[in-house]
């Protein structure tokens, strides 16, 4: 029923949006990383949140200029108070100061939320996102403003990336560098302060960090690194949205995922492809004998509790069942298995049952004489009945599944652990080996 | 306990009586419960309110301050139906046996509502979106006022059996304003019975079966989940072809999803009062549904009376 060409139409603008925010957070993100401090863009999106519950609590329209206003000012705050990270690096983390920015900033609105509630939907919007439905108003706004903000540090490239690199950089004023930074994070904020409400603080962190770190695996000079966080950014990109799309999945989530999932592939390209011959055949070997130990591991740990505990949930072995549709009724006797299947089925009939005396409820809402009162008690009657009996066709199939486990504990949780345990002797043993030679 | 003694010894100080004016302390868990609480009890009792006008009451967190409200309340009125799931944990932690269901300063506004939309859920309800034994919004369809009224009343008389019928008298006044509201909003929605509507959260089966409205989809998929691409598709898609005619849309919800699928239906995005309180026009509970009845008619272009 949803054709390609819906997609591209619901996709086109989310992913246009994207590219936009990879180009300017890819870029952020380097410096980010050269400054040591990731969670920077938090702290920030967290004051210019606190800024517009602040606004929201004395008054203002979201979309009001006083409302703009209030998320700047707290913006610029941040900025102010970030630049003195760098005094600070010398005591303590850098890192934890900014920790403790974002966790104070975050507490505050709480608390403004608390006393003026109607700035909690902005929070609710700023932690989930929405890069769904932007339009192509948003996206000028935002091609603009990064356009701007891109020129900026086009043209002071040079400072900015060396205060961003030294601790202390040689040959310029305290001041001069205090001024940088200031700007740097200034900028940042703004960047951060339109893309969160829009994208979320997940997505926009993803967007930051993870391209520069793809870039940073294969590169130190920042042109390349930012040539691969760029292409690296618009794949997962494209690649979330698709999959959003295709999986039917929420789409800030499945971007997030998408990140994470193109950073592992090229962490382990880096490690397998780009590297000398003897090393990358010292990590194919490490890669596999990590995959031997990921797949050993849980089927070691999952059979140990199968005996231990057979009555208890089975999370690995209800994988297993779902995908061999080898279930618990595969252990049972005849008589058992019999019960058990039909409990299944029961406890389907009866969950069909509520539905359909919900379906019937609805139906009369609308169409045909309206049920009253007393005719929609008896239908809620019925259906707690239905209920009540799907829950005890459950608990059959519990006591059921629970008395074919116990038989799997020695069928299946013995013959598994003890292969299991053969498989990791090995592995540990060649490396061993391997150490030793 | 302490602050009845306190009160008691105060009047004495001052050569009163045993004050015949203070005013029963009624805690209730969502403003809609506060206004019925109010209109029944009147000035014999002072209502205070858990879960704050416009704050989403199943994303509510209580507070210190709850629990001595609670501690203190002569009578509590409650949503129930795993609604204010968190009062459980307050009353099982102060301990009063007034307070638990079957005291005498309880009251559970479900009790007797024909329930709508009775789900496989468990009783209990933890996550609080995820809508326990039955839809819990009951409050939305005016006729269950009377069913909670009475049960108010019911408590408050146990608790002042002397003044049976003022609370009598308050409860008959207000359900003869109540008759009269919905006689108008009836009339004034009779021209779009059995309107196709989307909704974000399903907040509204009450209201659509009194006011015989059909709300065909939601934009959350699931409680309190985003929605993904697909759905949003899907609900354009069928929304066309249903010719759905308006998007309703809580308070406390993000509002781009909505809006969104309102501008690409070409239909108007509405946004309705969950709760008394949660939107300002929506001072009292007839003033909630003045303000709802008349923001749906208007974005429906219902002709006016």
């Amino acid at each position: 029923m949803i054709g390609i060409g819906d997609a591209l139409s619901f996709l086109l603008y989310p992913f246009a949006a994207s590219v936009a925010f990879v180009l300017i957070h890819a870029y952020l993100g380097v410096h980010v990383l050269r400054r040591n401090i990731v969670f920077a863009d938090l702290a920030l999106a967290q004051l210019s949140a606190l800024g517009a519950t602040v606004a929201f609590a004395l008054g203002y329209a979201p979309a009001s200029p006083a409302g703009f206003a209030y998320a700047l000012a707290f913006t610029a705050l941040g900025a102010a108070l970030l630049t003195f990270t760098r005094a600070l690096g010398r005591l303590v983390s850098q890192e934890a100061f900014v920790g403790i920015l974002y966790v104070a900033a975050t507490a505050a609105t709480v608390l403004v939320v608390d006393r003026s509630p109607q700035g909690a939907e902005h929070v609710k919007k700023i932690l989930i996102g929405s890069i769904l439905t932007v339009e192509p108003p948003d996206l000028i706004m935002f091609v603009a403003l990064y356009g701007l903000i891109g020129l900026l540090h086009w043209f002071a490239r040079v400072p900015m990336l060396a205060v961003a690199s030294e601790a202390q950089p040689s040959g310029r004023s305290r001041l001069a560098v205090s001024l940088w930074d200031f700007l740097f994070f200034l900028s940042f904020g703004v960047v951060v302060t339109s893309s969160v409400t829009t994208a979320g603080v997940l997505l926009v962190f993803s967007f930051l960090i993870v391209p520069a770190v793809i870039g940073s695996l294969f590169s130190r000079t920042v042109p390349v690194v930012l040539a691969i966080a760029w292409a690296s950014g618009t794949l997962a990109s494209a690649l979330g949205l698709a999959s959003s799309f295709v999986l039917d999945l929420p789409t800030g989530a499945a971007m997030v995922v998408a990140f994470v999932l193109v950073l592992a592939l090229a962490g382990l390209a880096r490690a397998l492809l780009f590297v000398p011959a003897a090393q990358s055949r010292r990590n194919w070997r490490a890669a596999a004998d990590t995959a031997g130990l990921l797949a050993l591991a849980p089927v070691l740990a999952s059979s140990l509790w199968l005996i231990v505990n057979p009555a208890a949930d089975q999370p690995l072995l209800a994988v297993l069942e779902r995908t061999t549709g080898l279930g618990p009724a595969t252990f049972l006797n005849a008589a058992d298995r019999a019960t058990y299947v039909e409990a299944i089925r029961d406890a389907a009939r009866f969950q069909a049952e509520v539905a359909a005396l919900n379906a019937k409820e609805r139906a009369a809402r609308v169409g045909g004489t309206p049920l009253t009162d007393d005719e929609v008690r008896r239908v809620a009657s019925y259906q707690q009945s239905f209920n009540e009996m799907a829950r005890g066709e459950r608990f059959v199939e519990d006591v059921l599944r629970a008395r074919a486990r116990a038989r799997e504990r020695w069928i299946v949780g013995l013959p598994a652990a003890a292969l299991a345990l053969v498989g990791l002797g090995l592995l540990v043993r060649r490396r061993r080996h391997k150490s030793a030679a | 306990m302490k602050a009845i003694c306190l009160a008691v010894a105060f009047a004495a100080a001052l050569g009163v009586a045993a004050p015949a004016h203070a005013r029963l302390r009624v805690v209730a868990a969502t403003p809609d419960l506060a206004a019925l609480a109010t209109v029944v009890g009147g000035d014999l009792v002072s209502v205070e309110t858990l879960v704050p006008a416009a704050a989403d009451p199943e994303a509510f967190e209580p507070r210190p301050g709850d629990v001595d409200r609670v501690r203190r309340a002569d009578l509590l009125v409650r949503v129930g139906l795993g609604y204010d799931y968190w009062l459980d944990k307050l009353i099982r932690q102060i301990g009063d046996k007034r307070l638990m269901r079957g005291g005498d300063a309880y009251v559970d506004g479900s009790v007797g509502i024909p329930l709508l939309e009775v789900s496989g859920q468990s009783v209990t309800n933890e996550g609080g979106h995820a809508h326990g034994v039955a839809n819990p919004h009951y409050w939305l369809d005016p006729e269950n006022a009377k069913i909670v009224t009475a049960g108010i009343a019911e408590a408050l008389t146990r608790l002042l059996p002397g003044e049976r019928e003022r609370i009598a008298a308050n409860r008959d006044r207000f359900v003869a304003d109540l008759d009269r509201g919905v006689a108008r909003w009836t009339d004034q929605l009779a021209p779009a019975a059995g309107v196709k509507l989307i909704a974000y959260h399903n907040s509204w089966p009450y209201l659509a079966r009194r006011f015989r409205l059909d709300v065909t989809d939601f934009i959350e998929p699931k409680p309190g989940v985003a929605p993904s691409p697909a759905h949003l598709a899907r609900l354009i898609a069928q929304g066309k072809t249903a010719g759905v005619r308006a998007i309703v849309h809580e308070p406390y919800e993000p509002e781009d999803a909505s809006k969104f699928v309102a501008q690409k239906l070409g239909v108007p995005f509405v946004l309705l009062a969950t709760s008394v309180g949660s939107v300002p026009q929506a001072t009292d509970y007839l003033g909630l549904f003045d303000h709802n009845v008349a923001t749906l008619a208007k974005a429906l272009r219902v002709p006016s009376q």
